[in-house]
């Protein structure tokens, strides 16, 4: 059991002052374990954004007042390649691509992009066998989640990419990024 | 009041406190350290920070949690340890509000990437003020469950 430690007998400022030193040895110890960490790990990311493949890509609009500062894109994991929303929307004019969103299959439902299939991040192994023979005849495949903050559209593009799908892109900006610019979606179940 | 006081002053109420908030900050931190890509991705949601530094907050805030987390649940300089959690959840109810007030749609990622996705809200909100709440317990009274810090450790 805890025990509460006797009343301090230092006056309360020296007091709140050695609180608040070992507060910043936590913020700056764990910190500098956390660069220390990110420099050796093979999911090392860079610590600065400014040269990232995230900052080569149209910002996100997002659902947004107007008058704010885009969402800028995190770089994407190595081997992944991004797609900006207008080569997206050449690829669905064109019929270029197959679209895949990651996202629930709650929000698939409430709408989609036209044509594109469900597959869920969180239910890829459930879910990709019945797709397979569709996303194998796909040289192109796009893949969104929800906006730029999410993760679930990377989460795919990795597993695919695993399996050896080398055609894939991930449309960084998200799918409320397509709605508000406008963009044709489609609402159900089903493509 | 006297007695409210000494029943929140208890020890045992303080070792609650502190698994439960060093607890959550544990077992939410884990899962972003694995892929601080991911949660850079969420911190860049919220339209905060310059995007030139969301990596260096991506890489580093997890282990912020996990460490001031760790801390509190041991009971190493609980005070410290409890101020940095209180500080870190003052920072999320911040840039909670700022996001909401600027109508913003985006993923919290308060329990990320467990427990579902969360879109930001005022209840998601009012229950970092809950948690901010019971921070204060071990920062006014510090405890420990380490026997050789009882009776000798600092009040830091």
């Amino acid at each position: 059991m805890s025990r509460s430690h006797p009343a301090p007998s230092r006056s309360g400022h020296s007091d709140a002052l050695v609180v608040l030193l070992g507060a910043l040895a936590i913020v700056v110890g764990s910190s500098a374990l956390g660069l220390a960490v990110n420099h050796f790990s093979p999911r090392r990311i860079p610590l600065f954004a400014g040269t990232s493949v995230g900052q080569e890509l149209a910002p996100a609009p997002g659902r947004v007042r107007q008058g704010l500062a885009p969402a800028t894109a995190v770089p994407l994991p190595k081997g992944l390649s991004p797609i900006t929303l207008p080569d997206a929307r050449a690829a669905l004019d064109n019929h270029l691509a197959l679209f895949l969103d990651a996202r629930p299959p709650d929000q698939y439902a409430e709408s989609h992009i036209p044509g594109a299939l469900s597959l869920p991040s969180d239910a890829f192994d459930d879910t990709f066998p019945d797709l397979a023979d569709k996303i194998e005849a796909s040289p192109f495949l796009i893949i969104y989640c929800e906006g730029a903050e999410c993760s679930d559209a990377i989460h795919v593009a990795e597993r695919l990419t695993e399996y050896g799908f080398l055609g894939t892109r991930v449309m960084v900006d998200g799918f409320r990024a397509w709605v508000d610019a406008g963009n044709p979606v489609t609402v159900g179940s089903s493509p | 009041m006297t007695r409210l006081r000494s029943i929140l002053a208890h020890p045992a109420v303080g070792g609650l406190c502190r698994l439960l908030i060093g607890g959550i900050f544990i077992y939410t931190a884990v899962p972003k350290l694995l892929r601080p890509d991911d949660f850079a991705r969420l911190v860049s949601g919220y339209r905060l920070l310059d995007p030139g530094i969301v990596n260096l907050a991506g890489i580093t805030m997890p282990w912020i949690e996990l460490i001031a987390g760790a801390f509190l649940v041991i009971g190493i300089i609980p005070r410290s340890s409890a101020l940095v959690i209180a500080g870190l959840l003052a920072v999320f109810m911040l840039a909670g509000a700022l996001a909401l007030l600027r109508g913003l749609e985006i993923s919290c990622g308060c329990f990320f990437p467990l427990m579902g996705d969360h879109t930001l809200g005022w209840d998601l909100l009012a229950r970092d003020a809950i948690l901010l709440l019971i921070t204060l317990q071990p920062l006014t009274w510090p405890s420990t469950f380490l026997p050789c810090l009882r009776k000798t450790a600092p009040s830091f």
